[in-house]
């Protein structure tokens, strides 16, 4: 199963993670963030993360820390 | 299997100081993910600037020296020539903004080139002065609305902006010149391999490489950061082209 991890103190609501991700399974969560907007959060019910890690190459805040990728 | 991690070249627990979307964090993440690959960690010295990249020793865990405003070439300069008369090889590079190479350091910049100092600069293209408010810059597009050019950069009174990359392409000391851009994950791709060839020819001692990043100010734009995105995809690439303009073991 593939999975990324998501720094919550560093996201800053660009959510440019969003748009890339093929799946859109990173979605806003009800959060709010440093920047006073919602932060975005992974949810991924039915295990449909590739690993791709687009999300992490274009977030400019290095916000997601992690990918793993299930071979 | 992790196929992504934070570089250890970014300090642990720094948070970047930019405002959201700016295109500044994935251009740092992309220098260190770089020193990470090359293994240049101990033997860097980084040069950093004024402008949005100022505090750029916040977040990478290398040596850093702040040069006064423009003169992060001189500096570099310096650092690269002290070091190598005491028999050490040091890595050298600058990250500057394009108000600090092109316009105030302009002399600096453009003279380390003419004389093929052996140090890479990095210079963030955002076409206007980030920091301080988002003035019109030298490498602000004809038209474009700053808030010290509110009707929008015209000929007759501010004259025309600077294509950095081709100009330092021009001069004889430089072995690699490019302008790229992160507007998405091709690009991003293309952008890093552009780092790591002016890193790896200033490893080979082959002179002065440079590499311009075309990047998204939202804030001073008045723009989300995907519409930023579309604004250089759309608008400034035609104005500033991506591309090598001077690569020296192909010419």
């Amino acid at each position: 199963m593939s999975y990324i991890k998501i720094d919550k103190n560093k996201c800053k609501s660009c959510y440019l993670c969003m748009d890339v991700c093929p799946k859109k399974i990173i979605q806003k969560s009800n959060e709010l963030g440093k920047t006073g907007e919602y932060i975005v959060e992974f949810k991924d019910e039915k295990n449909e993360c590739l690993g791709c890690a687009q999300c992490a190459i274009v977030c400019p805040e290095i916000a997601i820390t992690e990918v793993h990728k299930n071979e | 299997m992790q196929v992504f991690s934070v570089p250890k070249s970014i300090k642990q627990n720094s948070n970047f100081t930019f405002c959201s979307g700016c295109d500044h964090g994935v251009a740092i993440k992309l220098v260190a993910q770089t020193i990470d690959e090359l293994n240049l960690q101990d033997e860097t010295i980084a040069i950093a600037s004024s402008g949005c990249s100022v505090l750029l020793y916040d977040f990478l865990d290398v040596d850093c020296l702040e040069a006064p405003h423009g003169r992060a070439c001189a500096v570099a300069t310096g650092v690269k020539r002290a070091h190598k008369a005491m028999g050490n090889n040091k890595f050298v590079f600058t990250y500057q903004g394009d108000g600090d190479f092109a316009s105030i350091g302009l002399a600096e910049s453009m003279h380390s080139a003419l004389r093929g100092e052996n140090i890479t600069a990095i210079c963030i293209n955002n076409t206007n002065y980030g920091m301080t408010g988002g003035q019109l810059g030298p490498t602000t597009a004809l038209g474009q609305i700053t808030t010290t050019s509110p009707k929008g950069r015209n000929i007759e009174y501010h004259g025309f902006p600077i294509k950095t990359a081709e100009q330092i392409a021009l001069c004889d000391g430089v072995s690699y010149s490019a302008r790229v851009a992160l507007y998405d994950i091709k690009n991003i791709i293309n952008a890093k391999n552009s780092i790591k060839k002016a890193f790896e020819y200033q490893k080979k001692g082959l002179g002065f490489s440079f590499v311009e990043i075309l990047s998204s100010c939202p804030t001073n734009w008045k723009l989300s950061p995907k519409k930023s995105h579309e604004k250089i995809k759309n608008e400034l690439t035609n104005i500033y082209p991506l591309g090598v303009f001077k690569d020296i073991n192909n010419d």
